[in-house]
C-alpha cells in the first residue's frame, strides 16, 4: 500500500475542516470494504490522504423522527439486518442489506460508504430510492439536502463535492398498506454482486386497487431511476398475472430506450422484465 | 514522511502499545509485526474469509481495517480461542468430523463459528451456513465444518 496521511477526527466539525483546509487529495474511510480494496491496486490508487470518520459517534445509528426513519451513515449493513424500525418500515431494505457481501462484509461495510462509493451494483440504492429517500450532505460551508435520485451522475460519481461528508439518509416510512420488496441476480449466493436487481413497493386500497407503485432496477441503468412508465400501468388496476408480466417488459423496454443495444442487451432484457415481475409478484 | 501512530489495544486478551503505520492492515500487522500467522493472507479483498478474526466479538475481514483502526479495540484471533493447553470445543469438533483438509480455510472458519455460538449457542444448519458464507473452503465441501459447527459441546460463552 502507497504511504498517505492518516486523519482520525473525533467530531464532525473537525472532519470538515480536515476536509476544506487538508490535503486536497483525501479520501473518506468508513467500513473500508471498498476503499481498502482500491488503496491496494496502487495503479488506481493516488489520494495522499485518508479522513478516518469511523471514531464519529454521531454517524452512527438508526432513528425516528414522526413518520421518517432516520439512518446515519456510519451505521453497518449488520446494523440495519437487525434493526426492528427498518424492519417494521422499510422491509425491502432489510432484504437488500441481507443479500451484500458476507456476514465480515456486513460487519463492517456501511449504509454511507455503500452510498458515496455508488458502484452500479450498490445494494443499498434501488431501495432507498424506491423509499424516496433524501441525504444530507455537510461541509464547511453548511447543510444541503439532496433526494437519492438526484445524487448519482454515474456509476463511482455523485454531485458530492470532495469536501462534503454524507451525514445522514432519511426516508419516509412505509404506509401501512404498502407491501414491499427486493429481488437480486448474482452468480453465487453469498458475497454475490448484484449483476440485476429490482426494488419494488406497490399499495393498494381496500378493494385491491393499486393506488402507488415505485419500482427501481439496480445495475440496469446509467443511473438508479424509478420506471414511471411502468409503475403507470400498475395505478389504478387490480394487478393481474398478466399485468405483472406487462410491467416487467415496460421496463425491459425503457431500459433499452436508456442503454441502447449492446452485447448484454440479449441477456438483461428478458431477465430484468423476469426480476421486475418477481418483485411486483412478491407485493402481492 | 508518512508519521507511525501509537495505539492500544487489546489482542488475545492481552493489552498491547503498537506504534503502526498507517498504510498497514491489521492482518500485517498480526503476522509481520506480531508473529500471529495463524491468520491466514488470502485474498486480501474480504471475498476467502481467511483472514477472520473478531474484532469486538464480530468476525470482521482483517485485510479490511487499517492497522491504526484498533486503537482502543478488543482483538481476538485463532491463537487466542484455545485456553492454554486445552482446546476450545469448536477445535476439538473441527478434529472430531474431519473438518481440516489442508487447514487454509481453518482459522478463519474457526473466528466465523465462534461469532455465531457467541451469539447463538444452538443454530439452526442455515445459520451455521450463513454464518460461514464469507469463508471459501476448496477442500471439504463444507459439509464436515457445517457438521462440525453443529455438534459442538455447549460451553459457558466468555465475554
Amino acid at each position: 500500500m502507497r504511504p498517505f496521511e492518516y486523519y482520525s477526527p473525533r467530531t464532525l466539525s473537525e472532519a470538515c475542516n480536515l476536509l476544506a483546509e487538508g490535503e486536497p487529495d483525501s479520501k473518506i474511510l468508513a467500513g473500508g470494504t471498498d476503499v481498502l480494496v482500491e488503496m491496494r491496486k496502487s495503479s488506481a490508487w493516488s489520494s495522499k490522504a485518508i479522513v478516518d470518520i469511523t471514531r464519529i459517534p454521531s454517524l452512527r445509528g438508526i432513528g425516528e423522527s414522526g413518520d421518517w426513519i432516520i439512518i446515519k451513515p456510519l451505521t453497518t449493513h449488520t446494523e440495519v439486518l437487525h434493526s426492528d424500525l427498518v424492519r417494521t418500515h422499510a422491509p425491502l431494505l432489510q432484504t437488500a442489506v441481507s443479500t451484500i457481501g458476507s456476514p465480515q462484509i456486513r460487519n463492517r461495510g456501511t449504509v454511507g460508504g455503500n452510498i458515496m462509493n455508488a458502484a452500479a451494483c450498490a445494494d443499498t440504492v434501488p431501495p432507498l430510492i424506491a423509499l424516496d429517500a433524501e441525504i444530507m450532505l455537510k461541509s464547511t460551508s453548511g447543510e444541503r439536502v439532496i433526494a437519492l435520485s438526484e445524487f448519482f451522475v454515474k456509476p463511482y460519481v455523485t454531485v458530492a463535492r470532495r469536501d462534503e461528508i454524507l451525514v445522514e439518509v432519511r426516508f419516509p416510512k412505509l404506509p401501512a398498506n404498502a407491501r414491499s420488496s427486493f429481488v437480486k441476480l448474482g452468480r453465487r449466493n453469498a458475497l454475490s454482486i448484484a449483476r440485476l436487481s429490482v426494488a419494488a413497493v406497490v399499495c393498494k386500497d381496500e378493494a385491491g386497487v393499486v393506488t402507488d407503485a415505485r419500482i427501481v432496477p439496480g445495475a440496469a441503468f446509467p443511473r438508479w431511476q424509478r420506471v414511471p412508465e411502468a409503475e403507470k400501468l400498475l395505478i389504478g388496476q387490480k394487478p393481474s398475472k398478466e399485468l405483472l408480466v406487462e410491467g416487467g417488459k415496460k421496463v425491459s423496454e425503457v431500459m433499452i430506450s436508456f442503454t441502447g443495444r449492446r452485447w448484454s442487451t440479449e441477456y438483461k432484457e428478458p431477465v430484468i422484465a423476469v426480476l421486475v415481475r418477481r418483485a411486483l409478484e412478491a407485493c402481492e | 514522511m508518512m508519521k507511525s501512530i501509537v495505539i492500544t489495544t487489546t489482542i488475545n486478551k492481552r493489552k498491547h502499545e503498537l506504534e503502526v503505520h498507517p498504510n498497514t492492515t491489521l492482518l500485517d500487522l498480526l503476522r509481520d509485526e506480531l508473529g500471529l500467522t495463524g491468520t491466514k493472507r488470502g485474498c486480501e479483498a474480504g471475498e476467502c474469509g481467511a483472514c477472520t478474526i473478531l474484532m469486538n466479538g464480530q468476525a470482521v475481514n482483517s485485510c479490511l481495517v487499517l492497522a491504526p483502526q484498533i486503537d482502543g479495540q478488543e482483538i481476538l484471533t485463532i491463537e487466542g480461542l484455545a485456553d492454554g493447553d486445552k482446546l476450545h470445543p469448536l477445535q476439538e469438533s473441527f478434529l472430531d468430523h474431519d473438518a481440516v483438509h489442508c487447514g487454509f480455510c481453518t482459522p478463519g472458519m474457526l473466528m466465523s463459528a465462534k461469532s455465531l455460538l457467541d451469539r447463538n449457542a444452538s443454530p439452526t444448519e442455515l445459520e451455521v451456513r450463513t454464518a460461514i458464507s464469507g469463508n471459501l473452503c476448496r477442500c471439504t465441501g463444507y459439509q464436515q465444518i457445517v457438521d462440525a459447527v453443529l455438534e459442538t459441546e455447549p460451553v459457558k460463552r466468555e465475554t
